[in-house]
């Protein structure tokens, strides 16, 4: 049962042929298969969103899909975003010191992320409800809340 | 604030940040080994039993298994760990790699499975077959301190493991005078760290050089080292420890834990390359557990509200193993308890117990239930005398002329400012205010309430204090600064960081001493083989410790600059000189004018060509330093903050939160604001959310974070920083640390606000997590 | 913490999806967004060996009005029903329910199938169906058939569906003129598994009494617990504060709430019996046009 099911996976737009045995992880594949390390591991049951990714650009946690019921779907990472530079959220949660340790911070730029593409003006209740399936343990979350409300806004000048 | 200074106290963006934001940092699975092996452990489903036998061999004929090993094996690869501080009262323990005679806890590892990937590790983990003999297990703190009861450690005669008590002036004779004799009691539920990395590592034996190279994410790299090198019976020169990236630490990061040292002998032993990652199961059940404590107070008062004496009983429930010695938690707390507050009069006792739990480590704030007991203890005598909670404390809190003030336990205080604090939260949160708004909202079926809590954080420990305090140990750290030849200035320190940005506030405070840019200096730290040995990351010691010897360093070379820049210039001495921003700067005519010369043409000069350097200076510019600080540093704040409660649910809502805070010299305020946000999260997860829990029979019920909750978001408030600034007089630049103390504000403050919202209902809260459960039960009937 | 190896099947058709559970029986197991299944997987609490992947079969997403029945594929994701015009139109209830599952990624792929044949007590799609009396609509390689919410939910993550059996669609009465609404759900944390939540409908006739009423209770017994017959004693009442609370109290009482180590069963009848009275004026609000 270890054997190794051939499988194309398409990850930030590139594709890329992997065998792996079913059982393993688009988490685990996406690190160690495809050297994507900036998808995040800690706690393999959904719960603390540091493996938060895009299937076909709505946010998902690796940790619960298995790589191959990934054929056909398009993937993206962290690895995927901004294109070589900082994106506004990412610059903003730097400026606001929105991170400490960064274990976290991957899988809330991809929550983020993907509200903002939907999503233009949330309040902060509202962002303090998207960041609730994303754990951190570091900051207390109110300079990441601060990051997003500082992103909308200037998006919005 | 910069107050004189170029580069220390500015809110710079963290120069580690791109890596992280981008997925590019680099946590230890994240690094590439070829040809590692997988650890994974079998574990003990019981809390307590014997361990009849071991039978691995279905397993290591299982697919991909290349290894497994038991207690047996590691004995003869690894030595005995032994805890025995020459403490009064503590009682020592041993710990053997992996247990031989019995598990004492639910998640004992017993056995380690090596194989080719973690997947097939979990499936022979699944073919070990360990004959187990169950044995009563001990789960609670005073049945296991009850005579008769189950021995968790059969080497000591009870469970009882640390007994410190002492007495400091005349409690009795003010318990005599008393108008009033008011007791309080406090409890946190047991906690865990849960950085949202779990621990890991990897070893790499290098049989040809007979070196250990370990890859961990540890916050004490140096101390680390020591004691592996020790347990492995190799010299410390054969052993390098790597620290990568850490995804949080919070003291759970500093300890040889059994499951590292195993991998490390398992590399040796089987010269492969071996890695282990602990999942979150094993994480939240068997890495290392913190605070599950019980409190009392007994305070003597006057009728105005002045506390005459204070006697304090600990009990802690420590686990089942030492990993650090049993006494080091609580000694803190009954040492530092009376805080801000005048009491001379003072007792305590602190009872350490050992139960059948997964063993305690020091977690954020060790000393956390200080504050809570301190400030919870004058919220009583408020309400036992009918007297306003803050014209208590304000009776009862030193004054600035009273300082520097010498509290009962011999602890000094010195350039803090508790009264400073208090009243500038008091006015942000509009406390006056808030008084006459929660009457108008109890009539109306709506409760809010307020809680203050003033916070003594001890920061940074010298080295005299170990010594007093009768603790092996150093509180010295130390540094190196080097200036390469061309112009580059790398430094190091012996701190390793989880997320506290060293690599930008150690920047600033080399930068500062030696007179260039914080963008300049590149900070290496983590790797044992380039930092210098130091003591590490813990308690709140970066500051002061790290960056008090980051700065001297770059003082002292900045010293070898101005003396090499004073030569090339012609001048016979280097007082008229400084240098910014790398550049040498003289002081003619009353302003300060660019001499010329760089901090690169001196450096072209020290290496290249030291024929022209001054008389019997040596060529090179570098710099190593060593600091001691003084014996205790503090810093101080008063957190404030409203809650509501919906009686009918149980249900809190935290509407705001306002923290004043002290810290001294700052290296960087803005990095300093995310420590105390992230503090006093941690402090509301313990006092609301996280619990883990246990039942009667040692079987843990918390083993995922669908039962222990780490708050969110969504349930945390705003924080509403304001920083203070008073010097300490005695350290470099006035810097006083910080970091545990939000832990401490958060957990009285919080339910300080709690038992002002019950006020009504004529009941306390006096056990944490304040669940809606809890809070129903204490109503019930009363609503 | 990996999964256990098994065997993987993508099913490319509904037929071949039940074929391939006809095949594997008790050894099978059906994946759609997996948000409740992978986590036991990945404790090893779960260990098919044969998994049967259905997120490629076509047609099981509907969402569509036939009459006054509103018709939800089972693979309709929980997003999907927050945000459709159709059921925030026709069954705002279900909507409410739907947005309030855990978080944005975990809505983005769980399933209204999968919840349901999860049945965990405190899952907010198996109190909907209950309140609604949803006609849940099942196949299997060897027929259909349609199970009333009332008779598939069997207790703790124990349903009417046999290990052959897909959870096709449901269909659920649309709202009617001039109902009201009220969801209310107490968890720890947002996003968590509730405590206890009440969901209650109710319509007024033109006296300002009460016409029709539904009412349910999720997280307080091993499955969703209905107001039954009691609804009917309801017709002709005036709804005013104290019939709330007297309703509330007596549907309370009435359970027979779950009991563990960290929420007593007397906690969560309370609970109950505060969601209930603030569903009840939150649904009253919204017969009269009030957002409340």
């Amino acid at each position: 049962m270890s054997e190794r099911v051939a499988l194309s996976l398409m990850v930030n737009g590139e594709a890329h042929e992997v065998a792996v045995p079913a059982r393993k992880l688009l988490s685990d594949v996406l690190r160690e298969e495809l050297g994507l390390t900036g998808t995040h591991v800690g706690c393999e049951h959904g719960a603390c969103g540091a493996c938060t990714i895009w299937v076909d650009g709505a946010p998902a946690r690796a940790c619960l899909i298995f790589a191959v019921q990934m054929t056909g779907r398009a993937i993206t990472t962290i690895e995927g975003i901004g294109d070589g530079a900082l994106t506004a959220f990412q610059q903003a949660l730097h400026e606001q010191h929105g991170l400490q340790c960064g274990f976290c911070t991957p899988g809330i730029v991809m929550t983020v992320e993907a509200y903002l593409k939907e999503n233009a003006a949330p309040t902060e209740a509202e962002v303090r409800d998207l960041l609730s399936g994303n754990l951190c343990r570091c900051t207390g979350y109110h300079n990441i809340v601060k990051a997003v409300l500082a992103t909308v806004a200037t998006a919005r000048a | 604030m910069s107050d004189g200074f170029d580069v220390i106290g500015k809110p710079l963006l963290r120069k580690e940040d791109r890596r992280f934001l981008t997925g590019q940092g680099r946590y230890l699975d994240d690094i590439v080994i070829p040809r590692a092996l997988h650890a994974c452990f079998v574990r003990s489903p019981h809390a307590h039993a014997r361990i009849r036998a071991i039978d691995v061999a279905a397993a290591k004929a299982a697919p991909g298994v290349v290894a497994v090993v038991t207690g047996a094996e590691l004995a003869d690869w690894t030595t005995t760990l032994r805890m025995a501080p020459p403490i009064e009262g503590l009682v020592p323990m041993e710990m053997t790699a992996l247990p031989r005679d019995k598990v004492r806890f639910q998640g004992d590892p017993v056995a380690c499975v090596v194989a080719r990937d973690r997947y097939l590790a979990e499936d022979a983990v699944e073919q070990v077959a360990v004959d187990y003999e169950p044995l009563p297990a001990v789960a609670d703190m005073t049945a296991a301190l009850a005579p008769g009861a189950p021995l968790v450690d059969d080497a000591l005669a009870s469970n009882l493991v640390s007994h410190q008590h002492a007495s400091f002036g005349n409690p009795a004779q003010r318990f005599r005078e008393a108008d009033r004799i008011v007791e309080a009691r406090f409890s946190q539920g047991r906690q865990t760290h849960a950085p949202i990395e779990t621990r890991g590592c990897a070893a790499i034996w290098d049989e040809g050089r007979q070196h250990l190279t370990f890859h961990i994410g540890n916050q004490v790299p140096h101390g680390f080292r020591t004691q592996l090198a020790a347990r492995l019976t190799l010299s410390e020169s054969q052993v390098t420890i790597v620290c990568p990236d850490i995804g949080g630490g919070f003291g759970q990061k500093i300890a040889l834990y059994r499951e590292e040292l195993t991998v490390a002998a398992l590399a040796r032993a089987l010269k492969r390359p071996v890695r282990w990652r602990e999942d979150r199961i094993e994480n939240l059940t068997s890495a290392s557990h913190a605070r599950e404590d019980f409190v009392r107070t007994r305070t003597a008062v006057a009728r105005d509200g002045r506390i005459l004496a204070l006697e304090v009983e600990i009990v802690e429930d420590f686990g089942a193993y030492s990993f650090y010695p049993a006494n080091y938690l609580a000694r803190v707390i009954a040492m530092i308890l009376t805080g801000p507050y005048r009491i001379q009069d003072y007792a305590y006792d602190v009872k350490i117990a050992l139960t059948n739990k997964c063993g305690a480590g020091p977690m954020r704030a060790p000393m956390a239930i200080t504050s809570w007991v301190m400030d919870g203890t004058i919220e009583a005598v408020a309400r036992a005398l009918g007297l306003d909670p803050v014209a208590v404390r304000r009776v009862n809190m030193l004054r600035a002329d009273e300082l520097p003030y010498t509290m009962a336990t011999g602890e000094r205080l010195e350039d803090v400012t508790p009264r400073e604090t208090l009243e500038a939260a008091l006015t942000a949160i509009g406390y006056d205010g808030f008084r006459r708004d929660q009457a108008a909202d109890r009539a109306r079926g709506r409760h809010r309430g307020l809680g203050i809590c003033a916070v003594v954080e001890s920061t940074t420990y010298g080295s005299t204090f170990y010594k007093a305090a009768g603790i092996p140990g150093s509180g010295h750290e130390a540094a190196w600064v080097r200036v390469d030849p061309s112009g580059a200035v790398s430094a190091s320190v012996g701190l390793m960081a989880s997320g506290q940005g060293y690599e930008t506030a150690l920047a600033q405070a080399v930068a500062e001493g030696l007179g260039v840019t914080a963008d300049a200096v590149q900070m290496q730290m983590g790797n044992t083989d380039i930092a210098p040995y130091g003591m590490g990351s813990r308690g709140a010691r970066g500051a002061t410790a790290g960056g008090g010897t980051a700065y001297l360093a770059g003082c002292e070379l900045n010293a070898k600059v101005r003396s090499i820049a004073a030569g090339m210039l012609g001048l016979n001495t280097a007082d008229e000189l400084r240098m910014r921003a790398g550049r040498i700067e003289r002081h003619v005519a009353g302003a300060w004018t660019d001499a010329g010369v760089t901090l690169v043409d001196v450096a072209r000069r020290a290496y290249l060509d030291p024929t022209n350097l001054p008389a019997g200076m040596a060529p090179g510019l570098d710099c190593h330093k060593t600091y001691d600080p003084p014996q205790m540093t503090y810093s101080n704040a008063t957190h404030v903050c409203e809650v509501e409660l919906d009686v009918a649910t149980g249900q809190l809502t935290l509407l705001r939160y306002v923290i004043a805070e002290d810290c001294g010299t700052v290296l960087n305020p803005a990095l300093v604001e995310g420590q105390q946000h992230g503090a006093t999260a941690m402090g509301l997860g313990g006092a609301l959310y996280e619990q883990v829990l246990y039942d009667a029979d040692g079987q843990n019920l918390s083993a995922s974070f669908v039962d222990y909750l780490l708050p969110t978001a969504a349930e945390l408030p705003p924080f509403e920083v304001i920083a203070m600034h008073t010097p300490n007089r005695r350290t470099p630049t006035g810097l006083k640390g910080m970091a545990e103390g939000g832990v401490m504000g958060a957990i009285g403050a919080v339910t300080n606000a709690v038992n002002d919202a019950l006020a009504p209902f004529g009941v306390i809260a006096e056990r944490q997590p304040l669940t809606p459960m809890y809070l129903r039960d204490l109503l019930r009937g009363r609503t | 913490m990996k999964p256990a190896a098994f065997t993987y099947h993508a099913a490319r058709s509904l037929d071949e999806a039940l074929a391939l559970l006809a095949a594997h029986g008790e050894d099978g197991k059906l994946i759609a967004g997996g948000q409740s299944l992978v986590p036991m997987m990945n404790m090893r609490l779960a260990q098919p060996r044969h998994l049967v992947d259905i997120n490629a079969v076509a047609g099981l997403d509907r969402i569509a009005l036939e009459g006054d029945r509103l018709v939800l594929g089972g693979l309709v994701r929980h997003q999907a029903l927050a945000r459709a015009p159709l059921v925030r139109a026709h069954c705002p209830i279900l909507a409410a329910a739907a947005a309030s599952i855990g978080h944005h990624a975990i809505r983005a792929r769980g399933t209204l199938g999968g919840s349901l044949a999860h049945a965990d007590p405190a899952a907010q799609l198996p109190l909907i169906a209950c309140l609604l009396d949803a006609a849940i609509e099942l196949r299997s390689a060897h027929g259909a058939r349609t199970v009333a919410a009332a008779d598939f939910f069997a207790g703790v993550f124990a349903t009417a569906l046999a290990p052959d059996e897909l959870l096709t669609a449901i269909r659920v009465p649309c709202a009617v003129p001039g109902q009201g609404w009220g969801f209310r759900l107490m968890s720890r944390r947002v996003g968590d598994f509730a405590l206890a939540a009440a969901a209650v409908i109710v319509t007024l006739d033109t006296a300002g009494r009460v016409e029709t009423l539904q009412a349910a209770l999720g997280g307080v017994e091993a499955t969703p617990v209905t107001l039954g017959p009691m609804a009917y004693t309801q017709q002709g009442q005036t709804p005013h504060a104290a019939w709330c609370a007297a309703l509330a109290t007596s549907f309370a009482a009435a359970c027979d709430p779950i009991d563990d180590p960290r929420v007593p069963a007397a906690y969560r009848g309370e609970l109950a019996e505060a969601l209930l009275a603030r569903a009840l004026a939150d649904a009253l609000a919204r017969t009269r046009g009030r957002t409340p």
